[in-house]
Parts: structure tokens; sequence; C-alpha cells
């Protein structure tokens, strides 16, 4: 009787050891993407947009794409994501999560540089595959980790399609001023434009940072004045955005060009100024409107993938339930998505390492724009896109393959916008 | 001699808890980062209470004693990395440096702010934190509003693969000791001069002063004790686990509120008090996010609201009452 028992044991353990193993050894069914995303705290904005965004590609992936495809089989996409309340204690230990019980087989990382720095460690401790789609500080890809790749363009490229174009469209143009808010950002934007003016011959003639939530940039002004700048740089925010015009309305200081972060781009903006801003710039990394297709891509020559921009604009729509149209923060997203699938697709595998071999190799055009990488991970492909308030509508000026509309150039005078005039390429 | 070991009994639970979440972490896939999140509440708890919870002042500006260890650390990390042959010493002088400038802060701080009282105190500390935060942003000091990232240094000096354990496993087990040995400290006040002395203070400044008591020592020694804990706690689960400061992120008011919370929710004054409200704070906090992911805040106010009416003392507090008479009471300070 002992024996029966024990021989029933045995071959139940047998059996259960088997199907354990054949459930190890079996084909992954889907694809997951994991994601400790911000859909509270601070950057919810973002983090709405962003799963936004990761949802209308993974759609476009499954449904149009057809799904990914890997070792002879076509697998789909699955996403799962927890809420990180944008706070860093919460993002590693949803990271780990992810990773050890919904098993996932990348990991897309938290928004700003402060929650992707705090889990690029964990994710590296895990050998799992990081993609950063909201922490723009370059320094992240000098700390040597090695499953690391960006999506969004680094804070150092900001301004610099602003200044190429100036170049372009006025040679003679040599004096550059930069004033930029002091903040994490906004001074590694600073570093980046200051770096590029030089390189491409500017003469930096005043270079200052203003602290946050500065009431009164009359000071600096007065003395970004004074040196006579032919075009200017800089911002951090909207509200000092928004005193930055206007005071330099106030003070009479008209340049040929003035180009803001984070503030120039917004419909906000307008409203607020009006007439003010008219020939006002700003860089984006993405903006409704751009230009990217199949056939610019054949053009400079990279390989086309993904939903067009009204495509993108529907499935996103979709995905959140809501009539808005979608930022940048859910375009970098969506095009991570992609990314990914493409590198998945070129490595014939899952594995970490042969995937992110393959994303040092990739590059790209989507409606997002152009996606590269250099070897530690940094973003080198994507170019910002310039907006320009042209008649009271954002027109896309720069790059070319990109824009909707030629450049205002120079931008009219305060005294002449007072009396009416109009932003209008010549 | 037994009297003098049964006076520690009560920090039998605190460390059993302390165990149970170091087991379950260590074999558990999957759970080390969440207990790690689990430690760094309770250690934040346990350092806040010694101040709030014993002498009853609220102290708004408590982060800056964090943000200012998390430089200490980071200090150190970055300025000698390129020394060779300090090695974990760097480590060793980050905590010296993190524990020396939370003190030299906490005396300043305390010699203006502990002469007042009630708001006045509040909003004194609120102007600590963030006078301390736009000084280093303002004047550029420490790499001002940039901030400082150091990841490669790190691996500089402990090696690749050491530099990570440090990073997701060693950095919170040195929380875990933080944790452990702020709540030692706290029962070694409790069952000393310094603990009758504050909860005298606690009770009645003005009477505990006629009293003959020294209320201006008591309080500055619960204030630095407080702070010191907090700096340490800064410079192992904000500089160690995330080799980088930002001035925004390590002087944001948000974690004052989180240690009120944690206090308040366990039983201010208690010792096991921090241990419950972090667990309940953090475990809370957790699930929700994950079941509920967008909701959980929502959920989560009404959930403590609920608690505190409920238990006013806050959960310790309750079960101190409950278990008065009984053999368990020793253990349940």
């Amino acid at each position: 009787m002992k024996r029966n028992y024990l021989k029933t044991a045995m071959i139940f353990f047998a059996c259960f050891g088997f199907l354990l193993a054949t459930n190890a050894l079996a084909a992954p069914k889907k694809i997951v993407i994991g994601h400790p995303a911000c859909l509270s705290g601070k950057y919810a904005k973002a983090g709405e947009q962003a799963i936004g965004g990761v949802k209308a590609c993974i759609d476009w992936v499954n449904n149009v794409y057809g799904g990914v495809q890997v070792a002879g089989k076509k697998l789909p996409l699955a996403y799962k994501y927890y809420d990180c309340e944008s706070k860093k204690e919460a993002v590693t230990s949803l990271i780990a999560r992810l990773i050890t019980v919904n098993k996932v087989n990348v990991v897309f990382s938290a928004y700003s540089s402060g929650l992707t720095l705090r889990g690029a460690p964990v994710a590296e401790s895990h050998g799992m595959l990081y993609m950063d789609h909201g922490g723009a500080n370059n320094k992240i890809f000098r700390q040597g980790f090695k499953y690391i790749v960006q999506t969004i363009g680094p804070a150092t490229n900001y301004h610099q399609g602003t200044l190429n174009m100036i170049q372009k469209v006025d040679p003679k143009a040599k004096k550059v001023a930069l004033a930029y808010e002091d903040s994490e950002f906004a001074k590694m934007v600073m570093h980046g434009a200051e770096g590029h003016a030089k390189k491409l011959g500017f003469n930096v003639v005043f270079k200052r940072t203003y602290p946050k939530g500065v009431t009164d940039l009359t000071p600096l002004l007065s003395a970004l004045k004074a040196s006579k700048p032919d075009f200017i740089i800089g911002g951090g925010h909207f509200e000092d955005g928004q005193l930055f015009n206007r005071q330099m309305a106030d003070l009479d200081i008209d340049v040929k060009a003035l180009s803001l972060i984070a503030a120039a781009t917004l419909p906000a903006f307008y409203k607020a100024l009006t007439s003010m801003a008219e020939g006002v710039m700003g860089p984006s990394h993405w903006e409704y409107g751009v230009k990217y297709s199949v056939e610019e891509a054949k053009k400079v020559g990279l390989n086309w993938i993904g939903p067009d921009q009204d495509e993108f604009v529907a499935l996103f729509k979709k995905a959140l339930g809501k009539e808005i149209i979608p930022d940048y923060h859910a375009a970098e997203a969506g095009a991570q998505v992609l990314a990914y699938v493409l590198a998945v697709e070129k490595a014939d595998s899952l594995d970490t390492r042969k995937v992110r071999a393959a994303l040092g190799d990739l590059t790209f055009m989507s409606f997002y724009g152009g996606w590269d990488v250099d070897d530690t991970g940094l973003q080198v492909g994507h170019s910002m896109v310039d907006v320009q308030w042209q008649m009271g509508k954002r027109i896309i000026v720069w790059p070319k393959e990109a824009q909707t509309g030629d450049v205002a150039y120079p931008m009219p005078t305060f005294a002449e916008k007072a009396r009416g005039k109009v932003a209008l390429p010549r | 001699m037994k009297k003098e070991i049964t006076k520690y009994y009560p920090l039998i639970p605190v460390f059993a808890a302390y165990l149970l979440l170091f087991l379950i972490g260590r074999n558990i896939s999957g759970m080390w980062q969440l207990v790690a999140m689990l430690l760094f509440y309770c250690a934040l708890g346990q350092a806040f209470n010694i101040f709030l919870g014993m002498t009853g002042y609220v102290d708004f500006g408590y982060v800056a004693f964090m943000g200012i260890g998390t430089y200490g650390m980071a200090l150190a990390i970055t300025k000698l990395a390129h020394i060779e042959g300090l090695g974990i010493g760097i480590i060793i002088i980050g905590f010296i440096l993190a524990l020396l400038m939370s003190t030299l802060l906490s005396v300043a701080v305390g010699a203006v702010a502990l002469r007042l009282r009630g708001a006045y105190f509040a909003i004194a500390t609120i102007g600590v934190n963030e006078g301390f935060r736009f000084l280093i942003e303002g004047a550029r000091i420490w790499n001002g509003s940039e901030g400082l990232i150091f990841t490669a240094q790190l691996n500089e000096i402990l090696g690749r693969e050491a530099a990570s354990s440090l990073m997701t496993y060693w950095a919170d087990i040195m929380v875990l000791i933080i944790a452990a040995l702020a709540a030692f400290v706290t029962l070694y006040y409790m069952r000393s001069k310094i603990g009758y002395a504050l909860t005298a203070l606690r009770e009645d400044e003005d009477a505990a002063k006629v009293m003959g008591i020294n209320v201006t020592k008591y309080k500055i020694i619960a204030f630095i004790t407080s702070a010191c804990f907090a700096g340490l706690v800064g410079a192992t689960s904000w500089a160690l686990k995330t080799p980088y400061v930002f001035p925004p992120e390590v002087f944001e008011i948000h974690y004052t509120i989180e240690a009120i919370i944690i206090v308040l929710l366990g039983g201010a004054g208690t010792l096991l008090g921090p241990v419950a409200g972090g667990l309940i704070y953090g475990i809370s906090k957790y699930y929700l996010a994950i079941f509920m992911p967008g909701f959980q805040l929502l959920i989560f106010a009404p959930i403590i609201i609920i608690i505190i009416v409920l238990f006013p003392e806050g959960v310790v507090g309750m079960l101190k009452y409950r278990l008065k008479d009984s053999a368990l009471a020793r253990f349940i300070i």
C-alpha cells in the first residue's frame, strides 16, 4: 500500500516537473511592455499622454502591422503599467514588480530625468532593457548603464535646430544672447546651445541665468539689450517665458529672432500675449502638423515604420477615449514602441543583449521623426522641430522635412506688432 | 539585571517586523524593492518620531535634513572618487559628512526656530527648508540647480557589480539598520531622564519649565538626534540607492508631509507606531497603485481620514490602550 502511494507521488511529481519545464521552455505568446507611468503627481499630464502614445502604437502594431515577427512567429504586443505617482520610491518597487511578477520584456522609464535615473539601477540589475522617453539629461548616458536607450532628444539638442536655421537664413547674424532659467533642465539646454553656437561660428555676446519663479526680468533684459544681440534664445517654463516676452516688449528690445523653450510652443502663450507673440519661436520634440512621411524618409535614406500622423492621432484619441490632440510626450512614447518592435525583429530574439545591440544599429523614421542612438544609448537621430507663431497660428518652420511653412525672419519689431503687423515669411 | 533587559522588551516587535520584512524581501521573488520602499517609510517615520512624537513640535522643514544628508554622501563620492585606495572608505566618509552636515544644520535651525512654538515654529521650519534650497540653487553651491549625478563615480570606486548591488540591495540593508538604530535610540530616550523631560514638555512646556526642566536643552537633543537620522536616511535611501541629487527633489516638502502622516497613522510618541504607520502607508500606496492606477490617491485619502478618526492616538496608540492590562502590554509602547 505504502509503495503504491510512493509510486503515485513520484508519477505526480514527475508530471508536475515536466509541466513546469515545458512551461518554462515554451515560446512566449506575447511581448509585454512594462511601464511605471506617471498617472498622478507632478508629471500626471505628461504621463497620461505617454500612456496614450504607447497604447496607440501598440494598437497599430497589433492590428495594422500584424504583430512582431520573431523566431518565425508574429507575436502581439501587450502593455502593463502602474501609477508611480511621479515619485522615486514607487518607481523602483514597480519596476521590480514588472520584471519579476509580470515578466515584461522591456521597461519604459517614468517621465523626467530624475525618475529615469532612479529606475536605471534596478533595470540593470535584472539585465532588463530600459527605454527612456522622458529623461532628457545627457548625463544619464555617461553613467555606464548598459541597457538604457533614449528616444526623447537630449537636452543639449533643444536649440541646435534653431541655431542651424538662423545660420542658414541669415549668415550675417553672428551675435547671440543666451538667457535661461536656473534649473537642471534649462541649464543643460544652455550648455548645448552655447557649444553648438560656438561650433557654428556665432559670437555669444550675453549669457546669464535667472532664478526659478522670477517675477521681474527687467535687470537681466536691460543688460541683455546693452549687448545688442542679433537674436535671443533662452527660457525655462511657461510663466517665465511669458514674462520674458512681455518685458522685452516693455523695454523695446527688438531682435531678429526670439526662441523660448517650453513656453512658446503652447497655445496659452499666444492667448496670453496675443500680437506680442507674433514671430516668436520655440523648439519642440514633435508638434501636430509635422510632415514626416514615407516620402521624406526615402529622401533622407531612412526606413519608415508606423502610422502616419493622422492615423496616430486617431489611435491616440481612441486609446484615451478623449478628444485631445497628442503632444510630444505621446509621440516620443509611441515612437519608442516602434523602435522596440524594429529592434526585436532585427535581433530576431527577445534577449535583452541582442535587442540592445540591435537598437544600437537601428535607424528609421516614423511620424515622430528620425531615430538613431550612439554607443551609450543617447538619442542622436531625432531633430527637434522649431515652431513659430505666424498670424496667430503655430507654423513648423524647421527642419525642412517636417516644416509646414517658411520662417518669418526677421520677426516684426514690438512697435510694428503693436500697430498690428503680423509675422509672415518673405 | 533582569529589569535592565525587560526595559528593552518593546524592541522585540519592532525588530521582529524588520526581520519579517527582510525575510519576505529575500525569499519572495520581486518583493525586495517593495520591502526597500517600506523600510524607507519606516525609517523616515522612526527618525521623525524622535522629535515630533516626543516633543509634540511639528517640523515642516524636516526634509531639509534628509536633503543635506544626501548632499553629504554625494559630495564625498564626487570629490573623493579620484583618490585611489580609498574604496569603501569613501562611503564611510560620506556617512560622517552626512551626520556632520545634518548636525550643523539642525544646530543652526534649532538655535533660532526652537525659540518659537506652535504655528510659528512650523512656519519658520518651512522657511528654512525653502530658503536652504534656494541658497543652494541661487548661490550655485554644490553645482547649484544642475545637481550632482554620480553613478559613474560609484562604479569607479566600487566596480560595476559591487556598485549595482549597493544601489539595489546594500543601500536598503543600511536603511534597515538605520531604522533599527533609530528605534533603539527612541527607546533609550524614552527610558531615560531625557524621555521623562521630553514627555513633561510635550504635555505642558511652561509647567515643565517651572518644575526646573531645561526644556531648551532637551528639545535641542531631540531635534539634533532626529535630524541626524534624517541625514543618514537621505545618505542611504537617496544618495546611495539613487546616485543623483537635484535640489527640487531632495528638498520637496512632500516627504515631510509623508513623515507626519506615517507618525500620526501609527501613533505619535510610540515606539512601534512609525513601523505600523510606515507599513500601512507603504503597502496601501503600493497595492492601490497596482490595482487602481491613477485613482489610488482618491481612495487613499479617505482611508487615512478614517484611520485617524477611528484611532486618534494612532493604530499603536489604540493597541496600547486595548492591551494595557495584558501580558503583551510590556511589548507595545
